[in-house]
C-alpha cells in the first residue's frame, strides 16, 4: 500500500526542483549573452565599428570586456542565488501538498491531510488528531496512488526562458549602447597600431614558424609602443626599426620577392625609396613607394611600400600585397613615417623658459657692472599711454537695449532719483480695488515704489463692437471695446515708478 | 438508529449524510420550495447555532421551523414578540405554590425551555425583552432571581423578522445580531411552487411529518451528530484565508478593501469566523468529506457575515448592500492556484 506521506515527499522534491531550475533558467540567457559578447567583442568590432571607421581603444575595449564578464557572472550568481531560495522555498510539505490538490482537483483533503500529517509536526499535534484522520488517511491513499509527480509537474521553461531573453536583450542593448559610447574614430597611430596587431594576428595563424612567430610578436610589441603615450618618439621609432630589421632578415633568409628599403641620413632632408617587383597575374609589375622625410637632426630613414602589380598597369594603380610581411613592411614604414611626422610637427621643449607655472622662475642675474644703470622704473613721459579703445569690450557695460523683453519693456532707472542702488524685487503686490468692490484696505506704507500693469490686450474672442469716437474732435481711429486680458500679479510690470523719499513717510 | 459511539468514521459520516438528507426530505413535505432555507436551518441545529429568518409574512416561516423540530423529534416552543412582551414571558417566574400546607416559591419555566425555541417577529419586542434572549443564547442557560437554570441541548433559538413593517419595531442590537450563526432571507416562491403550496394546502390532503428520532433519544443522537461536525478537519491555509477574509471585512482591518473602509462601519467579529468554520464544516460533511475546502467556506460566507456588517450612512443612502460588499471581498481574496 503506498504510503501517501512519502508520495508527497517525492512530490515536494520534484516542485523544489522545478522550482530551482525555473528560477535559474531567469539567468541563462543574460549569462550567455554576456559572455558571448565579451568573447566575441574583437570580431563583433571589426563586422561594425572598425568597418565605420571607428575604433575602440584597447584600455576601453578591456573595461567593456570586464564589465561583459561581469555580467556574466552576476547573472550566474544570481541564477544560482534564485534556483536556491526557489529549492529552500518549495520544500515546504504543506505548500507542496498544496500544489498536488490543486493538480489533483482534491478539495483541499490532501493539503488538510498534509497539514495533519507533515513530518516536522511534533508529537503533541500529532496526538491531538482528530478521530477522523484515519479516513482522511485512506482517503489520501486513494487519491495519490496513481499519482505522477513528473507528469504533475512537468519541467517547461518556456516561460523562463522568454523572460530570460528580455533579460538577455538588456544586456545586450546595454553593451551596445556602452561600445557606442566608447567607440571614437582612431587617430593615424593608433589605426596603423590596429593594422600591425591585424597583420601580426595574421601572420601568426597561418605559420608555424618560430621565426614568424618572432616577427608577429615584434609587430605586436611594436603596436603597443605606438599606441603608449609614455613612450618617447626616438624608442617608438627603434622598435620599428627593430622590426623593420628582424622582418628584412627573414625575407632576405627567405629569398621573397619583394623588398625595398630607403635610408638616409645626415643633416639634410632624408628620403628613402624602395622598389619593389612583384608577379600579378604573370605579368611584370613594378611599384615604387617612398619613405618619409625627415629635415630634422636625426637621421632619417624610410622604407619603400611594395606594391603588386595590377596586370602589370604599373605601381600607382597596384593592389596592395597580400602578402602579411609585404603588407606589415608597410605598415611598420607608415608608422615610422607618422612619429617622425609627429616628433618633427610637435614643439620642442625650451630649457630656457619656465614651462611648468610651479617650478621656479630664474631670478635676475647681478649686473657686472656696477655703474651701468637699471632699467628704468619711472614712467616714460615722452610715450603716450594707454587710451581705451572703442571696441567691443568697451561696450560691456551699457545697458542692453531691447535685447530682452524684459529689459525692453523697463522703462524707469535702475537708480532712479533715490540713489539707494538696485530697485529690490518686486513682493508684497496690492491691488486696487475696482468699483463697487470689498476688500481689506491698502496698506502701502514704506513702499518704495509704484508699479503700473496694463492690460497687453483684448481677450480674443470676447467680443465688443467698434466704437467711432464722434464726440473727440481728433479722434479718427474707431476702438474697441472688449474686455481686456486679466493680468497676474506675478507678471512683470509694465511700469515702475519709485516714490521719492520725502513723500515715504506720508504714505499711510 | 443514530451513529453508536464506538462507528468507524465512515459509518458515523454515512449516518450524518443520511440524516440530514432524510431531515430535508421531511420538511421538504411541508414547505414547499426554500431547499436553501431548509439547509441553513439544519446546518445552524447541527452546528449547535441559532438562525434569523427574515422575510414577508406568509411564507411558512413558523411552520418550517416547526417542522425541522417535528421532524428531529425535539421539543417546539413558540414565542410571538410584542411589544408589551416581558422577559419574565419568555424565561418564567418565581411562582408562589402551596404545598403541605407550606407556600413557597417555585419556578416555572417560561417557553424559552424547548429545544427549539422560534422567536416570531423578534423585532416587535422591546430591548429588554430582546436582551433576555442574550443569556440562552449564548450560555444555554437562564438566570432567575439568582438562581441558573440549564438549557437541556440541544438548544436553538430560531427567530423571524419582518423587513417590511418598521413602524413599531426595535432592530435588533448589534450584540444580539451576533449571536445568530446564519441570517436567512426567504424570498417569495416561484409559480411552480406557489401552485403546489395551494394544492397542499386548500385540499384535504395533508403531510404527515415522520420523525427521524424518538423524543426520548433524540436530543442524544443529534449530540452525537454535532459531535461529529466538530471533529472534521480544517487545514492551517483554509484557517488563514477565514481569517484574511474576516480582516478584508473591517474597516481599517488587514486588507480591507476599498469597499469596505468606504462603507462598513463596524467589521464581524471572532464569532463570524467561527460561524464560517462550523457551517463549513457540515459543508463537508455533505458532500462526504471530512476536510473544509474552499468551496465549503465561500457557501458560508454571506449567511454568516451578513449580518455581523454594520453599515454606515453613506452606504445605507446609496443602498449598499452587506452581500454586495461581501462578494467584492470573495472576489478580491486571493486562493492558491497551481
Amino acid at each position: 500500500m503506498p504510503n501517501p506521506v512519502e508520495i508527497l515527499g517525492r512530490a515536494r522534491n520534484r516542485i523544489a526542483q522545478v522550482a530551482a531550475i525555473r528560477a535559474g533558467a531567469y539567468a541563462i540567457a543574460p549569462a550567455l549573452v554576456a559572455l558571448g559578447l565579451a568573447l566575441a567583442l574583437s570580431p563583433i568590432g571589426r563586422a561594425t565599428w572598425m568597418r565605420w571607421g571607428y575604433m575602440l581603444a584597447p584600455e576601453r575595449a578591456a573595461i567593456l570586456r570586464d564589465a561583459l564578464y561581469a555580467i556574466a557572472a552576476g547573472a550566474v550568481a544570481a541564477g544560482a542565488i534564485l534556483a536556491l531560495r526557489a529549492y529552500r522555498n518549495a520544500l515546504d510539505f504543506v505548500a507542496a501538498a498544496e500544489q498536488v490538490d490543486i493538480a489533483m482537483r482534491a478539495r483541499q483533503e490532501i493539503l488538510t491531510f498534509a497539514a495533519l500529517a507533515d513530518p516536522e509536526l511534533d508529537e503533541d499535534a500529532k496526538t491531538a488528531r482528530s478521530p477522523l484522520f484515519a479516513l482522511l488517511w485512506r482517503r489520501a491513499i486513494g487519491l495519490l496512488e496513481h499519482f505522477d509527480s513528473a507528469k504533475a509537474f512537468p519541467l517547461s521553461l518556456g516561460r523562463p526562458l522568454a523572460r530570460s531573453s528580455m533579460l538577455a536583450g538588456v544586456v545586450a542593448v546595454a553593451m551596445i549602447l556602452a561600445a557606442m559610447g566608447l567607440v571614437r574614430p582612431p587617430t593615424r597611430e593608433q589605426a596603423i597600431a590596429a593594422r600591425l596587431r591585424e597583420i601580426a594576428r595574421e601572420i601568426e595563424a597561418t605559420s608555424t614558424d618560430p621565426t614568424d612567430r618572432a616577427i608577429a610578436a615584434e609587430a605586436s610589441a611594436a603596436a603597443d609602443a605606438l599606441e603608449n603615450p609614455k613612450i618617447p618618439p626616438q624608442q617608438k621609432i627603434k622598435k620599428l626599426d627593430d622590426a623593420m630589421h628582424d622582418l628584412q632578415q627573414e625575407k632576405k633568409g627567405a629569398g621573397g620577392a619583394n623588398k625595398g628599403v630607403g635610408a638616409g641620413g645626415g643633416n639634410q632632408a632624408a628620403k628613402g625609396q624602395g622598389k619593389g617587383s612583384g608577379q600579378g597575374g604573370g605579368n611584370q609589375g613594378k611599384g615604387n613607394g617612398s619613405g618619409g622625410s625627415d629635415k630634422s637632426n636625426q637621421a632619417g630613414s624610410g622604407a619603400g611600400k611594395n606594391q603588386q602589380g595590377n596586370n602589370g598597369s604599373g605601381g600607382k594603380n597596384g593592389k596592395q600585397s597580400k602578402d602579411p610581411a609585404t603588407d606589415l613592411q608597410n605598415q611598420l614604414a607608415d608608422a615610422k613615417a607618422q612619429i617622425e611626422s609627429d616628433a618633427k610637427n610637435s614643439p620642442k621643449p625650451d630649457t630656457n623658459k619656465i614651462s611648468d607655472d610651479n617650478q621656479p622662475g630664474n631670478a635676475p642675474r647681478t649686473g657686472g657692472n656696477p655703474d651701468k644703470k637699471g632699467a628704468a622704473t619711472k614712467p616714460d613721459s615722452t610715450r603716450p599711454g594707454n587710451v581705451p579703445k572703442g571696441d567691443a569690450a568697451g561696450k560691456q557695460n551699457v545697458p542692453p537695449t531691447g535685447s530682452s523683453q524684459a529689459s525692453a519693456k523697463d522703462m524707469g532707472s535702475n537708480l532712479g532719483d533715490t540713489h539707494l542702488g538696485e530697485t529690490p524685487p518686486a513682493a508684497n503686490y496690492q491691488r486696487y480695488l475696482k468699483p463697487g468692490e470689498k476688500g481689506a484696505a491698502l496698506d502701502i506704507h514704506d513702499a518704495r515704489y509704484v508699479m503700473f500693469r496694463l492690460p497687453n490686450g483684448a481677450i480674443v474672442g470676447a467680443g465688443g463692437k467698434n466704437v467711432i469716437d464722434s464726440s473727440h474732435p481728433t479722434a479718427t481711429t474707431a476702438y474697441v471695446n472688449a474686455p481686456l486680458k486679466e493680468s497676474t500679479d506675478q507678471a512683470a510690470p509694465d511700469e515702475r515708478q519709485l516714490v521719492p523719499p520725502r513723500y515715504r513717510d506720508l504714505i499711510h | 438508529m443514530g451513529a453508536a459511539p464506538q462507528a468507524s468514521p465512515d459509518q458515523r459520516v454515512a449516518e450524518f449524510r443520511k440524516t440530514f438528507s432524510r431531515a430535508e426530505q421531511e420538511v421538504g413535505r411541508v414547505i414547499v420550495g426554500h431547499q436553501d432555507v431548509i439547509r441553513k436551518l439544519l446546518t445552524a441545529l447541527f452546528s449547535g447555532g441559532h438562525i434569523l429568518i427574515e422575510g414577508v409574512p406568509g411564507l411558512g416561516k413558523t411552520l418550517m421551523c416547526k417542522a425541522a423540530a417535528d421532524t428531529l423529534g425535539l421539543s417546539f416552543k413558540r414565542i410571538q414578540f410584542t411589544p408589551d412582551l416581558m422577559p419574565s414571558d419568555i424565561i418564567g417566574t418565581q411562582v408562589l405554590t402551596e404545598s403541605d400546607g407550606r407556600r413557597e416559591f417555585q419556578f416555572k419555566p417560561g417557553p424559552i425551555f424547548a429545544h427549539v425555541v422560534l422567536g416570531d417577529e423578534i423585532n416587535r419586542a422591546t430591548p429588554k425583552t430582546q436582551s433576555a434572549v442574550l443569556e440562552a443564547m449564548e450560555e444555554h442557560q437562564v438566570t432567575v432571581f439568582g438562581l441558573t437554570y440549564r438549557l437541556e441541548p440541544p438548544y436553538m433559538v430560531l427567530a423571524t423578522q419582518n423587513p417590511i413593517e418598521l413602524e413599531g419595531t426595535y432592530p435588533l442590537p448589534e450584540a444580539q445580531m451576533d449571536r445568530f450563526l446564519f441570517k436567512v432571507v426567504m424570498g417569495s416562491p416561484k409559480p411552480d411552487e406557489l401552485r403546489e403550496i395551494l394544492s397542499r394546502t386548500t385540499g384535504t390532503r395533508a403531510h404527515q411529518i415522520e420523525a427521524i428520532f424518538k423524543p426520548a433519544t433524540a436530543a442524544q443522537e443529534i449530540e452525537t451528530l454535532k459531535s461529529l461536525v466538530r471533529e472534521v478537519m480544517v487545514a492551517e491555509p483554509l484557517e488563514r484565508y477565514i481569517i484574511a477574509m474576516i480582516g478584508a471585512c473591517t474597516p481599517g482591518g488587514p486588507g480591507a478593501i476599498p469597499e469596505v473602509s468606504q462603507y462598513l462601519r463596524f467589521g464581524p467579529s471572532p464569532r463570524g469566523a467561527q460561524a464560517i468554520i462550523l457551517s463549513a464544516k457540515v459543508n463537508a460533511l455533505l458532500a462526504g468529506r471530512v476536510s473544509v475546502s474552499y468551496e465549503d467556506i465561500d457557501d458560508a460566507v454571506v449567511p454568516c457575515l451578513r449580518h455581523r456588517l454594520l453599515r454606515n450612512f453613506q452606504a445605507e443612502a446609496e443602498n449598499v448592500t452587506t452581500e454586495s460588499i461581501l462578494e467584492q471581498v470573495q472576489k478580491r481574496l486571493k486562493r492558491p492556484r497551481a
